[in-house]
């Protein structure tokens, strides 16, 4: 009995003893923000995003938090739906600055709502980190407190009209949200290089995020017998486009530039619809072209959430694992500035899951802008396989995004 | 020409769809004298309880699409009992606040039980058939053959049966239809419980051929409205024809002029046809 009671006195003790242990490891809490679309149309992005960041933080807390002089900190985050709306993303953004006093804001999918918290961002006291959101404009303004972890889009469309060009057509027809300015700009360097190559866009036909019958632009685009079609938008949207081109018949080579899972696909278009469909894009997370972090990654989060990570949300993990190693390296949690500085000094971590191209061996180019090599994706058998690397040359193209406004 | 007809067969499956919906809300106020915008959210029940019957529980589609309508049509009684009976007697506004209260409680509990994403109903039907270069894929034949045929059963329904009789007595003069013995209190019903139920019809349409998703309702029941101004309120044939009208001329539209006009033209197209008939294309002057 005695005996007993001593051993259950130890365990307890032992307990006791490692629970002290470990509050003393984490005893601070550093909360983090996270802005995104969790509902509406480009929640297939938003969600997924807010998903990695949440498992990024837990492990980098399970890892022994972040480590600053004496102080470890473990990552608590707060999540806000935006709805890709700017707005909402205004909203969202200034009651996690002045509500939640959070001072690191993660996430941002879409880029009508991060081009308008980006418009006020450098007046506070925060770094904000980018993820899927494309629109170029959001790092040429010369924001300090700004980095953004994919390429704009017409940095991934200029590779893809070369490498289109190279197939061999000469007419393409193109249809896709071109209200949206960076799927405009993604398909204006696309036609740049396209018609360099000797091709020629002979249709820019366009539908709204909202649509789902594209009938009949694809009925105008078919009688005018194009050699190809490319499809820039929303993976709904442009599931719908691929399998109504099939059901009108549409027997020629199908582009796009929508960054969806295979799940998100099948859940709108067969995969005999889909079948033969290139995604031209940044090399983003498929487990052809990822490496070990990347197979981790899809891994922990397949079982975590239940449903494969879609290509573009480890743009949001790396985000908070490259915010770890900031702090670290700045060595404060408090003064943002010095983050941010060391944001943009930062080589590329090795928890990363994108395969980032360097720019003078750092992550972040002076714009706060990392870059991806691009790649061509093709649908086969019911799975995007990666195909081949396109030409990207970030250095040059971090030169020409220095020289713009 | 091959252009123009392609066009013509891909507005008439959405076409059908208007014509569904605008049936549901026309037999609605034509006889009861109430707009009832919930019918989109109504709607969209159906086409998630189908989604999640078939996706969820791995029902075949037509078992599943025929329990939807069941429970659409026994919602409709609902619908009828709780929500609009109880202010047929008051001012017209009370009715048009229930009928926007209970299109807020509808999408809410879309949101609640069934998410905040997109779903598409599986059919399977994916095969196409051409004709002489056109094309017509399996899916949307189905939907303008259902269509088709709650369109004629309906019509059947309300022209050569007892019930569709008293329907039909009841809208024309309520006092009279009391005096020849027909039952006002049930008519209501029966009348919510067939709107209600090709309402489910048009949703698993909806969810099938394109998506279902939070807001698509609303946008719905608006082209409803519409179908109904541009056919005639009340008018049977007219929520046919201005249903089809409509779904045509939106797919002529985005084909020939630009899609980014589509719904704007499809108005302007129902507004020219108001400014020569004001009473609709088949309503009564």
């Amino acid at each position: 009995m005695t005996g007993k009671i001593f051993l259950k006195g130890s365990v307890a003790g032992l307990a006791a003893l490692m629970m002290s242990g470990a509050a003393m490891a984490a005893d601070e809490v550093l909360t983090i923000g996270v802005a995104d679309a969790l509902t509406g149309g480009a929640a297939v992005y938003g969600l997924p995003q807010a998903n990695a960041v949440q498992m990024a933080a837990d492990e980098i807390n399970q890892a022994g938090g972040i480590k600053v002089g004496d102080d470890t900190y473990s990552l608590d985050v707060v999540v806000y739906d935006d709805k890709a709306n700017p707005t909402e993303a205004t909203n969202a953004v200034r009651k996690l600055i002045d509500r939640d006093g959070v001072k690191y804001i993660l996430g941002f999918c879409c880029s009508g709502a991060t081009g308008a918290v980006a418009s006020f961002i450098e007046y506070e006291d925060a770094v904000m980190l980018v993820g899927n959101a494309a629109e170029r404009s959001i790092t040429t303004r010369e924001i300090g407190n700004l980095v953004r972890t994919r390429p704009p889009a017409d940095y991934t469309g200029a590779a893809a009209g070369a490498f289109v060009a190279q197939q061999g057509h000469k007419r393409v027809a193109v249809l896709g949200a071109l209200e949206i300015s960076f799927y405009a700009s993604y398909v204006e360097a696309f036609e740049r290089e396209f018609t360099k190559g000797g091709g020629e866009v002979i249709a820019h036909e366009v539908f709204a995020s909202k649509d789902r019958d594209m009938s009949p632009q694809l009925t105008k685009i078919r009688e005018m017998e194009p050699d190809a079609l490319l499809v820039v938008g929303y993976v709904e949207p442009a599931a719908f486009a691929y399998r109504q081109s099939v059901e009108l018949g549409m027997d020629i080579p199908r582009y796009g530039f929508t960054s969806g899972s295979e799940e998100q696909f099948l859940r709108v278009a067969s995969s005999e619809q889909m079948e033969g469909v290139w995604d031209l894009r940044p090399t983003e997370l498929t487990l052809q072209s990822t490496g070990e972090t990347g197979l981790a990654y899809h891994k922990n989060y397949s079982e975590r959430f239940g449903i494969a990570p879609s290509p573009s949300s480890p743009y949001a993990y790396d985000q908070a694992w490259a915010l770890k190693h900031a702090i670290e390296a700045a060595g404060t949690a408090d003064d943002t500035e010095a983050v941010a500085a060391a944001l943009r000094d930062l080589e590329i971590p090795s928890e990363a899951v994108m395969q980032y191209l360097p720019v003078n061996g750092k992550m972040f180019d002076e714009n706060g802008q990392a870059y991806t090599a691009n790649g061509a994706f093709q649908w086969q058998d019911g799975h995007w396989v990666y195909v081949q690397e396109l030409p990207s040359d970030p250095e040059a193209y971090s030169a020409f995004l220095s020289t713009l406004d | 020409m091959i252009e123009i007809l392609q066009q013509i067969i891909n507005g008439l499956a959405i076409g059908g769809v208007y014509v569904l919906i605008a049936l549901g809300l026309t037999i609605v106020f034509g006889i009861l004298g109430i707009a009832h915008f919930a019918h989109g959210s109504v709607s969209m029940f159906g086409g998630y309880l189908t989604f999640f019957l078939v996706a969820q529980q791995g029902l075949p589609l037509t078992l599943a699409i025929a329990i939807a309508l069941v429970v659409g049509m026994v919602l409709g009684v609902l619908i009828e009992l709780l929500a609009y009976r109880p202010v047929r007697n008051a001012n017209h506004i009370n009715a048009f606040i229930v009928a926007l209260g209970l299109t807020m409680m509808v999408e809410g509990f879309n949101l609640q039980f069934f998410g905040a994403e997109q779903v598409v109903i599986p059919t399977g039907a994916t095969r196409v058939f051409n004709f002489g270069g056109l094309t017509l894929p399996e899916l949307r034949l189905y939907v303008i053959l259902g269509a088709a045929a709650l369109i004629v059963a309906m019509t059947i329904f309300v022209e050569k049966t007892k019930t569709g009789q008293a329907i039909r007595a009841v809208a024309e003069n309520r006092d009279a239809a009391i005096l020849m013995g027909i039952n006002v209190q049930m008519i209501p019903m029966i009348v919510f419980a067939i709107s209600t139920a090709l309402g489910v019809a048009a949703g698993v349409m909806v969810g099938s051929l394109f998506a279902i998703a939070p807001g698509v309702g609303e946008g719905l029941v608006v082209k409803g409205f519409a179908v109904l101004i541009l056919g005639g309120l009340g008018s049977i044939p007219g929520a046919v024809v201005g249903g089809i009208v409509l779904g045509v001329t939106e797919a002529l539209a985005a084909g020939f002029i630009s899609s980014a006009y589509k719904d704007v033209i499809a108005f302007v197209v129902m507004i020219g046809v108001l400014l020569f008939r004001p009473q609709g294309l088949m309503g009564r002057a």
